[in-house]
């Protein structure tokens, strides 16, 4: 049995260390494109795909955010891996105030984007 | 035969499970250890074709981020970093107390839940906000999806 627990964690390992590394390698060749990870979408009608991109303040923050918060936890664990680490009650909440931020700033640029462009074709 | 890999991959964990009910000890202990061996080499062997198959491009993952405009999704990323953070702890915690948290924490879910609702509602927007976006020619990063 000694034998069998000893073969599934370095099983484990194996796994989910190559899955890490395969998808890190892409992400770091470019073959998984970041991109424009940082601009957003909003209606313009002067480009011919109807959409123009900008630096979007709320990715860029939700960025910040998520990275802090996953290493943060990533830490607790590594100092301590004999349980789940709890999360601080304001972490938690600056994170989901976070998402709610750029989620907000998406909706208003998409969504009010479509309105005004509306209201102003009705004006003409 | 489109995966002779996959059928080979059986095979082996069959003349595993073969091998070790064969050898000499208590019966229902043998039964046990084959089970498990067997179920050990068939994920094992599973999960290699799969990552050998990413590595390789076989299985491609090059929009794993991707939408329609070009360029990578905010809300995929952040999900992505969350998985893999979730799952390197437990592994972590499994390996470290020989045994699965019981029960699972609420601050995980709370976490995952964040993370996962902001995708689902971004990808929402998205449908509502732009949904005849004229996707760019090929060759853009081979991003391909919508954007979220």
């Amino acid at each position: 049995m000694r034998t069998l627990a000893t073969l599934a964690h370095w099983e484990g390992i194996v796994l989910l260390a190559g899955l890490f590394g395969v998808v890190l390698w892409k992400l770091l060749t470019g073959r998984i494109s970041l991109d424009q990870l940082l601009e957003g979408d909003v209606p313009d009608p002067n480009c011919p795909n109807g959409f123009s991109t900008y630096v979007s303040g709320g990715r860029t923050q939700l960025l910040g955010a998520t990275l802090f918060v996953a290493g943060y936890y990533l830490l607790q664990v590594v100092h301590n891996p004999k349980q789940f680490p709890t999360m601080p009650i304001p972490l938690v909440g600056a994170l989901a105030g976070s998402q709610a931020l750029y989620l907000g700033g998406k909706a208003r640029a998409l969504l009010l984007g479509r309105l005004q462009q509306f209201f102003h074709r009705r004006m003409q | 035969m489109k995966n002779p890999e996959f059928v080979l991959s059986t095979i082996l964990a069959i003349i595993i499970t073969g091998g070790i009910a064969y050898a000499p000890g208590e019966g229902t202990t043998k039964v046990k250890l084959a089970i498990c061996y067997a179920g050990l080499v068939l994920l094992f062997l599973f999960g290699f074709l799969i990552l050998a198959g990413i590595a390789s491009g076989k299985i491609d993952i090059s929009t794993l981020l991707a939408e329609s405009g070009g360029g990578a999704s905010m809300s995929r990323f952040q999900l992505l970093i969350f998985t893999f953070v979730i799952g390197l702890s437990f592994f972590l915690i499994v390996v470290s107390t020989g045994k699965f948290p019981d029960p699972i924490p609420a601050g995980v879910m709370t976490l995952l839940g964040i993370s996962a609702t902001t995708y689902g509602v971004s990808k929402g927007i998205q449908a509502t906000g732009m949904p005849g976006k004229i996707p760019p020619p090929a060759g853009n990063g081979g991003a391909g999806g919508q954007r979220q």
